[in-house]
């Protein structure tokens, strides 16, 4: 039996907003402590997606033995968006039944909607992902990682990232032009506005910008984005909703040399 | 061609082999090409309207070169590196088949021939066909085709399929692009089917795993190899009345060919006349293949001004559209070629599978895969307008 409520249902209409785009078909799996999560890549395995919602961060989380559910996660957002923003979402599973319930209750309990996804038996790959140091971490206004992705997307199809003591500096090239947008660290303590950057050693990585740009559309999750780098490693761009879980993007980075491929 | 009814056989007796895998999920993996294999699809197919292929103006056929160009693009676009393998000799033990390919020419030819007469369209078309044959010159074309692509080629010592098995074991490449499935039975760990189809026809590609396989089917390597030896190979005949069904059943009951002939009754089931099954055995364990130790592949960027020269002027291609090829090709190199898969920096992924819910893709994919198994002709001109290159 798995059942857990949350009582902002539009976490988790926003958590799969921001996964949908990435990937199809998808695990997700309830755990008896750690909470509900999924780990999933893209088709080209370039990129992967690992979300997590803390047990204690649902108002009510039971779950009696690990299961692992399949969905569609399209037909799963068809279902999802039938909820209001201010609706609790409730999951239900049987141990042993083909399909997750999902319950909608409106704030005054005066409308409760029923819905029920068939699920899936499917095989999905999972990375283990080692615990590393990251020699970069940046902490920026999500807005603004949207914004800047977006902006230079329109100039050129990749986005070098280079980081040093000046700064962080984006920069593409395009058959129209180049573009550079260079942050700098500030003293705001507001996580609207706040900048930080904390150095190891500089490092300069080249990305796919399709790719960060659908990282953005968990923009709504979070006012800020941690973003992670470290030489000849994917990058790690992360949203953290505070006191109920994270969602994690990692995104190979191209290769640099021309003649390497 | 290939094994008879294989994979008919393993979507009934082993599914957990194949794999349904996206076109794109194949970025930034090395493929072995059985080019030789593909260059008659090529014939048979692209570009085909009745008996009337893509020529120059000198005649001489270039379905082969239109084919490979636009397919190899295709796969070169997707981040996919591909190296080709083009068949040697073929094996002595081949004579048989090779014989009986030429009878069925023949054969086609003289009723072709008939048809034209009779003015009947549709079997002209089917019968032309049949007459297709590749020559040793198409094959070179095709060879300088890929050096000019900047695509790795070699010439194989004998059967190409053989070669693609070894380079895939050595873990040279990750899997062998086929669609002859006897590569299997040279114990390629990953075929990979319909990579070379043409992108209109959205075939996934189908991927078989030959640990799966052979664990599938509850059989031994040397087991395997006898099945496919039964079901029909292009080495030798096979035993009449004994299909792939029966085939596996008998494997199973009695474990090797010798066993089966001690054990069945040969006047009911008669196997042929000097039976060299011990000699295919030999030719699957032990095939002539290239010495794939110190390979070192590298894709190059096509040289476009040679692409012309050769193309256009010497095979009358439209000038815009090779050019436009090497434009797409040199555009990936940026793009998806130069692309790293994060298994490159994580490791290989492990399977998650569902603990709740119905498998439906089960009953579908065994649908889907017997038919892939009848239906052995490529249908490659869908996309292709037929025109004069």
């Amino acid at each position: 039996m798995f059942e857990a409520r949350l009582t902002e249902g539009a976490i988790l209409k926003k958590v799969l907003d921001s996964v949908k785009d990435l990937v199809t078909d998808a695990n997700f799996e309830a755990d008896p402590t750690e909470g509900f999560k999924l780990q999933a890549m893209d088709s080209s395995h370039v990129s992967l997606v690992s979300l997590k919602l803390h047990a204690d961060g649902f108002a009510h989380y039971r779950c009696d033995r690990p299961l692992t559910m399949g969905m569609n996660l399209a037909n799963m957002a068809k279902m999802l968006k039938c909820a209001s923003n201010e609706d609790a979402i409730t999951m239900k599973a049987d141990d042993a039944g083909d399909v997750v319930a999902f319950m909608f209750e409106s704030p005054g309990q005066e409308k409760i909607s029923d819905f029920e996804l068939k699920l899936m038996d499917i095989d999905s790959e999972h990375l283990g992902i080692p615990d590393t140091e990251y020699a970069v971490t940046i902490r920026m206004p999500s807005a603004e990682f949207k914004r800047i992705c977006s902006d230079l997307a329109t100039i050129g199809d990749t986005v070098a990232i280079s980081v040093s003591k000046e700064g962080v500096k984006f920069s593409t090239t395009g058959d129209i032009g180049d573009a550079n947008v260079t942050l700098r660290q500030n003293s705001e303590d507001d996580k609207e506005k706040m900048i930080s950057i904390e150095l190891g050693e500089p490092v300069n990585l080249t990305f796919a910008l399709r790719y960060l740009n659908s990282f953005t559309k968990a923009t709504p999750l979070s006012d800020q984005v941690v973003i992670r780098l470290s030489p000849q490693l994917p990058i790690v761009v992360q949203y953290v909703v505070v006191d109920v879980g994270y969602i994690s993007y990692y995104l190979a980075p191209k290769i640099e040399d021309d003649d390497a491929m | 061609m290939g094994i008879k009814g294989l994979t008919a056989l393993l979507s009934e007796n082993a599914p957990g082999a194949m794999r349904e895998q996206k076109f794109t999920s194949y970025l930034d993996r090395r493929v072995a090409i059985d080019a030789s294999m593909h260059i008659y699809q090529f014939m048979i197919a692209v570009g085909r309207t009745g008996e009337q292929t893509l020529t120059n103006e000198a005649g001489e056929v270039t379905s082969h070169l239109q084919g490979m160009l636009m397919r190899t693009s295709r796969m070169l676009e997707a981040g996919i590196k591909p190296v080709y393998v083009f068949d040697g000799k073929p094996p002595t033990m081949k004579g048989g088949e090779l014989a009986k390919r030429k009878d069925k020419r023949e054969e086609a030819e003289a009723a072709l021939k008939a048809a034209r007469e009779a003015g009947n369209q549709e079997e002209v078309e089917k019968l032309s066909k049949r007459t297709v044959r590749v020559s040793k010159e198409q094959s070179m074309e095709v060879m300088k085709l890929a050096q000019l692509l900047g695509i790795p080629a070699f010439e194989a010592p004998c059967e190409a399929e053989a070669t693609c098995a070894a380079m895939c074991k050595a873990g040279l490449v990750w899997a062998v692009g086929t669609e002859d499935m006897d590569t299997l039975t040279f114990a390629a760990p990953r075929v990979a089917r319909n990579l070379m189809a043409p992108k209109s026809a959205e075939k996934p590609v189908l991927e078989f795993d030959y640990e799966k396989t052979i664990a599938g089917l509850g059989l031994t390597a040397d087991q395997f190899i006898d099945l496919c030896i039964l079901c029909g190979c292009d080495y030798t005949d096979t035993i009449r009345g004994v299909g792939p069904k029966t085939a596996l059943k008998l494997i199973k009951e009695h474990g090797s060919i010798e066993k089966i002939l001690e054990a069945i009754d040969t006047e009911k089931y008669p196997p042929p006349k000097d039976w060299e099954f011990a000699g295919a055995r030999e030719l699957f364990k032990n095939p002539e293949v290239m010495d794939v130790s110190g390979i070192n592949l590298s894709w190059k960027a096509p040289d476009e001004e040679g692409l012309v020269e050769f193309l256009v002027k010497e095979k009358q291609f439209q000038e815009d559209r090779v050019r436009g090829v090497c434009a797409r090709i040199r555009k990936a190199r940026q793009g998806a070629a130069s692309q790293n898969r994060l298994e490159s920096f994580f490791g290989p992924p492990k399977i998650i599978s569902s603990t709740i819910g119905k498998r439906k893709v089960e009953e579908t994919k065994s649908g889907k895969g017997s038919k892939a198994g009848l239906n052995k002709k490529s249908k490659g001109v869908s996309g292709y307008k037929s025109k004069k290159t």
